[in-house]
């Protein structure tokens, strides 16, 4: 949330305003979906999540306190919530890293059906398709801190708040999960091959 | 470890932006002599770069939509839970205000027939503990009542 349109946003959310809501939900459908698909690695369980989340969001809006970062009391919602599900349901989620199968179709096919300047849109989808295996084989503590970090562009003290726990302990969750995904990556091909 | 070695390990968080001023001035100051570490701090900002490039999935229209609407509704609920004990606060107090200013018309109506009725200081703590327990007894069975209502017709 902005800090020019804060105060009259947290107002009208502490009151209840449906529109104010709304304008939430769309302005951060995407990031909020994105960190649940990471951290679920299931399209129906994020979506049953993201739903989740807004209805929480809308019973709890009357005590969110406007001197706390939006982003941070939202992903943090999320984040309990999904960590509840995981843990009534996939307990076995929580501890084990379950590698991911890559999905679309085969090299060749894109390639053949594609011109010189599309080759370089191939091989970046493809890069980032390797990139986001690898990432949804890492643990789900690793998983969250990556995404907070890299996509959302969380800053560390955000990223803590939101895990709740200390900053050296998101700092060391955070390169423990790049070195492991490095490692993963590194395993799959040849070193770089994704950069 | 050495000083290498603990270099090594602040390349993935040079990557990541997170390191302090103190960890930045060592690490530059490192780099200055050691083109391994240069390389390698390359490959780990590679990899920052792709996982700050991947490509944002998106939440179907019809999630977005399912999830606006029962947003309205779990806000429209939360609306009327936090009014409802303004409504009855009010309706009983509307309630006793019209029972009192209503009274003397009824005796006049009834030529004194109700006056019995009347509560005089003596007796009003009888009257007092009648209409509490009267209230009570009301209470308990509203309450025995709406929780044996089937739970579909609650939730409508």
């Amino acid at each position: 949330m902005g800090p020019q349109t804060e105060s009259a946003e947290a107002a009208r959310l502490r009151r209840g305003d449906p529109e104010a809501l709304e304008e939430l939900l769309a302005r951060y459908q995407h990031r909020l979906y994105r960190y649940l698909l990471r951290f679920a690695r299931d399209r129906a369980l994020a979506d049953d999540l993201f739903q989740q989340t807004w209805l929480r969001v809308a019973q709890k809006i009357r005590q969110y306190d406007p001197s706390r970062n939006f982003d941070g009391w939202l992903f943090s919602v999320a984040r309990n919530l999904a960590i509840d599900h995981l843990r009534r349901y996939r307990p076995e989620s929580l501890d084990e890293p379950v590698p991911g199968d890559p999905a679309g179709e085969p090299r060749h096919a894109r390639l053949a059906a594609r011109g010189p300047s599309a080759l370089d849109r191939v091989l970046e989808r493809e890069r980032s398709e390797r990139l986001v295996t690898a990432l949804g084989s890492l643990p789900w503590i690793y998983r969250e801190v990556l995404t907070l970090r890299f996509e959302e562009e969380m800053k560390l003290e955000e990223l803590a708040e939101v895990l709740d726990v200390p900053l050296s302990t998101a700092k060391t969750r955070l390169r423990r999960g790049l070195e492991q995904l490095r490692q993963i990556l590194e395993t799959q091909a040849s070193p770089g091959a994704w950069s | 470890m050495n000083e290498h070695d603990a270099i090594r390990e602040l390349l993935p968080l040079a990557a990541a932006e997170t390191l302090d001023e103190k960890e930045e001035r060592r690490l530059d100051q490192h780099l200055l002599s050691c083109s391994d570490c240069a390389a390698e701090l390359g490959q780990w900002r590679a990899l920052g770069h792709g996982l700050r490039r991947l490509p944002t999935p998106q939440a179907s229209a019809v999630l977005l939509e399912r999830t606006r609407q029962q947003m309205r509704a779990q806000l429209a609920d939360a609306t009327e839970r936090s009014a409802n004990p303004w409504v009855m606060g009010f309706l009983v107090l509307l309630s006793w205000t019209f029972a009192l200013a209503t009274w003397p018309i009824v005796r006049f109506l009834t030529a004194g027939a109700l006056g019995w009725l009347d509560m005089s200081f003596r007796s009003a703590w009888l009257g007092l503990v009648g209409y509490t327990v009267l209230g009570w007894i009301v209470a308990a069975v509203a309450a025995i009542f709406l929780d044996r209502r089937p739970a579909g017709r609650r939730t409508a």
